[in-house]
């Protein structure tokens, strides 16, 4: 996998390397055809171009032939199949993948070995190869990036902690894993994107370690149980914890809620001042309870306001009444 | 240095610098850079191709798992962030002391 500047790209070699086995794929044409790369997620079913229509074919796309193409192909007399599949292997395409492992006519084969465009075989329906394939190029190019930061999962809740170092992030994360919550990675946190969430895991198959200042490293799964780890999460709410500043406008009643853009993907974030002798954990248990209460449509804040509303006009109500009263 | 010039902290220092101990970036490497860093008040960052981690967080800089040949960029931002990109590109020139 190489990134280039933001263009992330995947040679078909590698691909037919790392999925051959999941997609059951068979080259059928000469080794040295597989010498392009892909720079998209997308496919493509190509049967339009094959009947001719060569407006918006794209061809940088990996292009799946089912059953419908080798049909039509097969129904078309030698002449005519030549000259149309001539029209579409000229461009540069980096692979096709016939599904259904599918005989394909004598003449593809031919002229991809002329062009040098490789043929794949898969013996997996179209469906199923189509989905496959679109999962492992999706994961090959979402956005990513690693951030500095600890990722818990407090009751289900995806919780990224940041601040500065030494603000006590795996301590905070050691105390939730104690309390039984559960560690996805301390300190570096690989973030990914996909489709509207984010997923957060370690950027290395080490394991769980942390580190505890003045200890040393721990390892988190060995020491806890397996149960205190997970691999992966999705980000639901970020905690940026700061020192506490005597003048700082911290939220006070929770009806306005912060955004973080990460990866142009907007996440809630609490601003948590802390100071010695506060008990962090509780806190960020609390931030969970919450967020999943507001996912069941509860939200503390918005209640208790509405309630005090509600007072306040039956209030003044009593009071307009007492003063229309002639005395 | 003149530390009241505000537009010298203004922006950061990059660097690349090159691994040239044959060990690469192990435990007591890692360590040695860390404790120089967190010395400095400015904020201390380590990229290597695509990952970019806090340079003094000792489990950042050991993720990096940067081998012996590798590259990688030291950025530093703030107030005393030329001493810092000294005091460290120095100890990965002497090789961490090995060898």
């Amino acid at each position: 996998m190489l990134k280039v500047g933001n263009m992330k790209k995947i040679s078909v070699k590698e691909l037919y390397e790392l999925k051959r086995k999941e997609l059951s794929l068979t080259l059928i044409t000469h080794p040295k055809t597989m010498q392009g790369e892909i720079t998209t997620s997308f496919l493509n079913r190509p049967g339009l171009a094959l009947a001719g229509y060569m407006d918006r074919f794209d061809y940088n796309r990996i292009q799946i032939l089912g059953e419908t193409e080798i049909s039509y192909l097969q129904s078309l007399s030698e002449e005519v199949l030549y000259s149309n599949l001539k029209e579409v292997l000229v461009y540069d395409i980096p692979a096709i993948i016939i599904s259904k492992g599918l005989s394909v006519p004598k003449q593809i084969e031919f002229l991809a070995n002329e062009l040098m465009i490789p043929i794949f075989l898969s013996r997996l329906s179209t469906d199923k190869l189509f989905n496959s394939l679109r999962i492992f190029l999706q994961s090959i190019f979402a956005d990513s990036k690693t951030i500095h930061g600890t990722l818990v999962d407090v009751f289900g809740v995806g919780i990224l902690l940041t601040g500065k170092s030494g603000i006590g992030k795996s301590e905070c994360a050691l105390e939730l894993v104690e309390r039984g919550q559960r560690l996805i990675t301390d300190d570096v946190v690989k973030i990914t994107s996909k489709e509207d969430t984010l997923i957060g895991s370690a950027t290395n198959d080490y394991g769980h370690y942390m580190e505890v200042r003045g200890i040393g490293l721990i390892d988190v799964a060995k020491m806890f149980g397996i149960q205190a780890v997970r691999m992966s999460k999705r980000i639901d709410v970020q905690i940026e914890l700061m020192p506490w500043k005597d003048n700082m406008d911290y939220e006070r009643i929770g009806l306005s809620n912060n955004f973080v853009d990460v990866l142009g993907i907007n996440i809630p974030i609490i601003y948590l001042p802390i100071s010695p002798g506060k008990n962090v954990a509780v806190i960020i248990e609390v931030v969970a309870m919450n967020h999943i209460s507001k996912l069941f449509g509860y939200d503390a804040a918005k209640e208790y306001t509405r309630k005090l509303q509600i007072d306040l006009k039956r209030k003044s109500s009593i009071r307009e009444k007492k003063l229309d009263e002639p005395e | 240095m003149n530390p009241n010039n505000e537009l010298e902290y203004e922006d950061m220092i990059r660097k690349t610098i090159k691994i040239i101990n044959k060990l690469g970036m192990h435990a007591r490497p890692a360590t040695m850079i860390v404790k120089a860093a967190t010395k400095y008040r400015s904020e201390f960052k380590i990229v290597k191709s695509d990952m970019e981690i806090n340079g003094k967080s000792i489990m950042g800089v050991m993720t990096l798992a940067a081998e012996y040949g590798s590259e990688l960029e030291l950025i530093a931002d703030g107030v005393d962030e030329e001493h810092l990109i000294k005091e460290i590109s120095e100890m990965f020139a002497n090789k961490f002391g090995e060898e």
